[in-house]
C-alpha cells in the first residue's frame, strides 16, 4: 500500500505543472477568459494535444496514452490550480464515449490530435427540473433542444443524449451562447432538427459519468489547494492591529478547517480514481462521494478565501473570483451534488 | 499510488475475521441492550473479552516480542481495530493502559516496570486509568497542580484529578504530578499509583448519559514508592506528549466501519417506517458521503503507515473529522427518526438495533476528550500551517 504518487505519476505532476506555468499561466488565461468569446485559444489547444494531454486516458490505437483515472486526476488537479479555461475534460469525456462505443474511429483520432472538438449534449432544460420535453431521435433525425452544451460554438460534432440512445450530430447547428459566472467554461443552447447516427446506448454513459465525477472533483481539488495557499500567504503578510491577520485565532481555526476539507477531498478524489482504475467494487460509491464532497468543500474553501482577503477579495482584479466561480460551476455540472447523493445512496443499497 | 492491502495484510485480516467468527460472543450492541446488563457486568464482560484477545496474541502485537509483540506494525493494528469495529466486538477495556501507558513504558520505563506492569495490563487483570486532567487543567494541561514531594524513598501526592475514564473500576492510575512548582513543563513527572493506596479516594461522576464511566481521584498525602516514577524526575511532560501522539493514531477506518454499520441500519429503518422523502434522502446521502470520506482518509493513513510514514500533526485532521462527524451523524439520525429516536434503551418502544439516544449523547464527548477540536485546530494552525501565534 502507498498513497503517494508513483515515480511516473510524480513526474507527470511536475511536468504538467511546469508546462502549465509556462504555457497557460493565469495572467494569460485571464485575457483569454475576458476577451475570447469561445473561451480558449486554438494554438493552446493544439499544444495540449501535441503534449498528449487530450489523449491521456484514451486507447493507444486512437493516438492516446492509455493511462488511468489517477493520471487524469493529476493533470486536472494541476489545471484547477491555475484555473485553465477550455473544454479539456469535456473533450476527454466525449472521446471516452466514442472509444467505448467503438465507432467513429476517425473522429476519435481527430479529437485526440486536437483537430476536432466533440462534447456531450445532455441537459434538456436550463434548470434542473424535467418540465420540458426530452430530446428524441426519430427516423434518423434528432429533434429537441439541449442546454448547457459545453463549448458548443467550437464543436465539430456533438454526442446528443436522447430517449433512444446517444446520437452523433455533425455541425453546423443553431447555437445560442449561454454564459454562466464561470468564464473558464462556455456553453450553448443548441436546437436540433438534424440528421444523426445512433452510436450507443445510455449504459455507455455510466463509465463516462464516473470519469466525469473524478475529473471534476480533481479540478476542484486543484482550485481549493491553490486558493488555500494564496490565502495562507495573504494572512501572513496583511497587517491589522499591528500584527499579521493570520495571528488571529478567528482566522486560524477556519484555515485549519480549510486544510481539513482540502486534504479530505484529496483522499476522496484519489481513492475514487484508484477504484476506477482497479475496478474496485466500491467504484460507484467512491466516485459519487468524491464529487459530492468536493463540491461542498471547494465552495467553502474558495468562499472563505474571498472572505479572508476582505475588500480586495471582492475585486475583479484579484484572481480569486475565478476560483470561486469555477468551484460553483463545477459543483453543479458533471453530476450535481443532488445527483451524486442519489447515486451514492443507490450504490450503498440504501 | 496503491490502496490495495498487501497479500500478507489480507492474510492477517482473513485470519482475524475467522478468529472473530469462532470466538466472539454476541455483538456489543446486543450485549448493551440485554435487560440484565449493568455497568459492572459490562466491565466484567469486557475484561474477559480482552483476556481472549490477549491469549490469541492480538494485543500489543506491534510491540517488541518480549512484551507480546509478533513483529507486526501499525498497519496490522489499524486493521485489527477496523475489523473489531466491523464485527461490533465489545470495546477493549484496558484501552488507556494499552494505548498510552504501554508505549510510555516501552519507550521510557525501566526493565523492572515493564516486567511488572505490561503482562497484567494486556491480560486485563489490572485496569489502568489516566490521571492527566484536573479541575484547573484541561486543554491547558501544563497548568496542573497535583504535587508530588520526595520524602525518602517515597513521593507524597496531594491534589485532584478529574474526568478520569475508568477511574471507578481501575486498579492503577498513571499520574502527571508537579515535582517543581516553578518550571511549567520541566517540573512535571510521570508516576504510577495504585488506587488502593491510603490517602486516595475515587468518586464516580455521573455523565450526561447517566453512566459513570469517568470519575475523580483525590490524593491526600498518598505515599507512592519512588520506583514507580517513569523516566526521570521532570520528564513527565515529554513522556506524556509522546504517548498522546500514540493516542492520535489511525482511527478513521475503525470509525468509518462503526458509523457505516449504524448508517446502514438507519437506512433500513427509514424504509421500514416510510421515511423516504427527498429531505430525508438528502440527509442520508450526505451522511453516507461524509462517512465514505472518513473511510478514504483512513485508507490514506493506512497506506502511509504501510509505506513507512510516521503520522504527524495531520492526525489532528482525523480527530476533528471523525468526532465532528459523529455529532452531526447522531443528531441527524434523531432528526430523521423523530421522537422515537430519543427513547432510552430501557423504554417501551425503543428501537433495538442501535441505541440512538445514547449515541447522540456520547457523541458530545468525542470533540472534548483527548484534545478538544479547538486544541486540534490550534495544533494544525501552528504545526501544519505555520501561522504566527496570537499575541506573540
Amino acid at each position: 500500500m502507498k498513497f503517494e504518487l508513483s515515480e511516473d505519476q510524480a513526474l507527470l505532476q511536475s511536468s504538467t505543472r511546469d508546462f502549465l506555468s509556462s504555457e497557460l499561466p493565469l495572467e494569460k488565461s485571464r485575457t483569454v477568459m475576458e476577451h475570447n468569446a469561445d473561451g480558449y485559444e486554438s494554438a493552446e489547444w493544439r499544444r495540449l494535444a501535441e503534449m498528449g494531454y487530450i489523449g491521456l486516458t484514451l486507447p493507444a490505437a486512437a493516438g492516446g496514452q492509455d493511462l488511468g483515472a489517477i493520471e487524469l486526476a493529476i493533470v486536472l488537479e494541476e489545471m484547477g490550480r491555475v484555473c485553465v479555461p477550455g473544454p479539456f475534460l469535456d473533450a476527454i469525456l466525449a472521446a471516452s464515449f466514442l472509444a467505448a462505443a467503438g465507432k467513429q474511429d476517425a473522429l476519435l483520432a481527430d479529437v485526440v490530435s486536437g483537430k476536432s472538438l466533440v462534447t456531450i449534449a445532455r441537459q434538456d432544460s436550463p434548470f434542473s427540473g424535467n418540465h420540458l420535453e426530452p430530446t428524441r431521435f426519430e427516423s434518423g433525425r434528432v429533434l429537441g433542444t439541449k442546454y448547457f452544451v459545453p463549448f458548443a460554438t467550437r464543436t465539430d460534432a456533438l454526442l446528443v443524449t436522447t430517449r433512444q440512445g446517444v446520437v452523433l450530430v455533425r455541425a453546423p447547428y443553431d447555437i445560442v451562447p449561454l454564459q454562466t459566472i464561470d468564464l473558464a467554461q462556455r456553453f450553448g443552447k443548441v436546437t436540433f432538427d438534424h440528421q444523426g447516427a445512433l452510436i450507443g446506448g445510455p449504459e455507455l454513459l455510466e463509465r463516462v459519468d464516473l470519469l466525469a465525477a473524478v475529473g471534476a472533483s480533481a479540478m476542484m481539488l486543484g482550485l481549493m489547494s491553490r486558493a488555500l495557499e494564496v490565502t495562507l500567504e495573504y494572512v501572513q503578510t496583511r497587517q491589522a492591529f499591528k500584527r499579521p491577520i493570520g495571528a488571529f485565532q478567528a482566522l486560524q481555526h477556519r484555515l485549519a478547517d480549510m486544510l481539513l476539507k482540502t486534504e479530505s477531498t484529496r483522499s476522496a478524489v484519489y481513492r475514487a480514481a484508484w477504484c476506477l482504475d482497479t475496478g474496485d467494487p466500491d467504484t460507484a460509491l467512491a466516485c459519487a462521494t468524491a464529487k459530492a464532497y468536493a463540491g461542498d468543500a471547494s465552495r467553502y474553501v474558495c468562499g472563505e478565501a474571498v472572505q479572508m482577503h476582505g475588500g480586495i477579495g471582492f475585486t475583479w482584479e484579484l484572481d480569486l473570483h475565478f476560483y470561486f466561480k469555477r468551484a460553483k460551476t463545477l459543483e453543479q455540472f458533471y453530476g450535481s451534488t443532488e445527483t451524486q447523493l442519489e447515486k451514492a445512496l443507490a450504490a450503498a443499497g440504501y | 499510488m496503491d490502496l490495495q492491502l498487501s497479500d500478507q495484510h489480507v492474510m492477517f485480516r482473513d485470519e482475524l475475521r475467522a478468529w472473530l467468527k469462532a470466538n466472539m460472543g454476541r455483538p456489543w450492541r446486543e450485549e448493551l441492550r440485554d435487560p440484565k446488563a449493568t455497568e459492572d457486568s459490562m466491565i466484567e464482560l469486557r475484561r474477559s473479552w480482552q483476556r481472549k484477545l490477549y491469549e490469541a496474541g492480538y494485543l500489543g502485537m506491534h510491540w517488541p516480542a518480549e512484551w507480546g509483540g509478533r513483529g507486526t506494525t501499525e498497519v496490522e493494528k489499524s486493521i485489527f481495530e477496523a475489523e473489531l469495529s466491523r464485527a461490533d466486538a465489545p470495546p477493549i477495556l484496558n484501552v488507556l493502559g494499552i494505548g498510552l501507558l504501554g508505549p510510555a513504558l516501552i519507550h521510557h520505563g525501566s526493565e523492572a516496570q515493564r516486567r511488572r506492569f505490561i503482562p497484567p495490563m494486556l491480560s486485563g487483570e489490572e485496569i489502568w486509568c489516566q490521571g492527566f486532567s484536573e479541575p484547573g487543567a484541561g486543554s491547558d494541561l501544563a497548568a496542573l497542580r497535583t504535587s508530588a514531594v520526595v520524602d525518602g524513598d517515597h513521593f507524597v501526592l496531594n491534589g485532584q484529578k478529574i474526568w478520569t475514564t475508568f477511574g471507578p473500576w481501575a486498579d492503577w492510575i498513571f499520574v502527571l504530578a508537579r515535582t517543581d512548582s516553578k518550571d511549567r513543563y520541566g517540573g512535571i513527572s510521570f508516576i504510577l499509583v495504585k488506587l488502593d493506596t491510603p490517602g486516595i479516594t475515587v468518586r464516580r461522576l455521573r455523565q450526561i448519559t447517566g453512566e459513570s464511566e469517568f470519575g475523580e481521584v483525590f490524593f491526600e498525602d498518598a505515599r507512592v514508592p519512588r520506583e514507580n516514577l517513569v523516566g526521570q524526575i521532570g520528564e513527565g511532560w515529554r513522556i506524556a506528549m509522546t504517548v498522546l501522539a500514540f493516542e492520535r493514531g489511525a482511527t478513521s477506518l475503525a470509525a468509518a466501519e462503526r458509523y457505516g454499520r449504524d448508517l446502514g441500519l438507519l437506512a433500513r429503518t427509514c424504509k421500514e417506517i416510510g421515511r423516504e422523502s427527498g429531505a430525508v434522502r438528502e440527509k442520508l446521502g450526505r451522511l453516507l458521503v461524509e462517512n465514505e470520506v472518513l473511510r478514504a482518509n483512513g485508507l490514506r493513513m493506512l497506506a502511509n503507515l504501510a509505506d513507512g510514514k510516521v503520522p504527524g500533526p495531520e492526525s489532528s485532521i482525523e480527530k476533528i473529522f471523525w468526532s465532528e462527524f459523529d455529532k452531526r451523524f447522531r443528531e441527524t439520525a434523531l432528526d430523521i427518526l423523530g421522537p422515537g429516536g430519543q427513547l432510552v434503551r430501557t423504554s417501551a418502544e425503543a428501537r433495538l438495533d442501535v441505541d440512538w439516544s445514547r449515541e447522540f449523547l456520547w457523541s458530545r464527548a468525542g470533540t472534548i476528550y483527548s484534545g478538544s477540536s479547538e486544541v486540534q485546530r490550534n495544533i494544525i494552525s501552528k504545526r501544519v500551517l505555520n501561522l504566527p501565534q496570537e499575541g506573540r
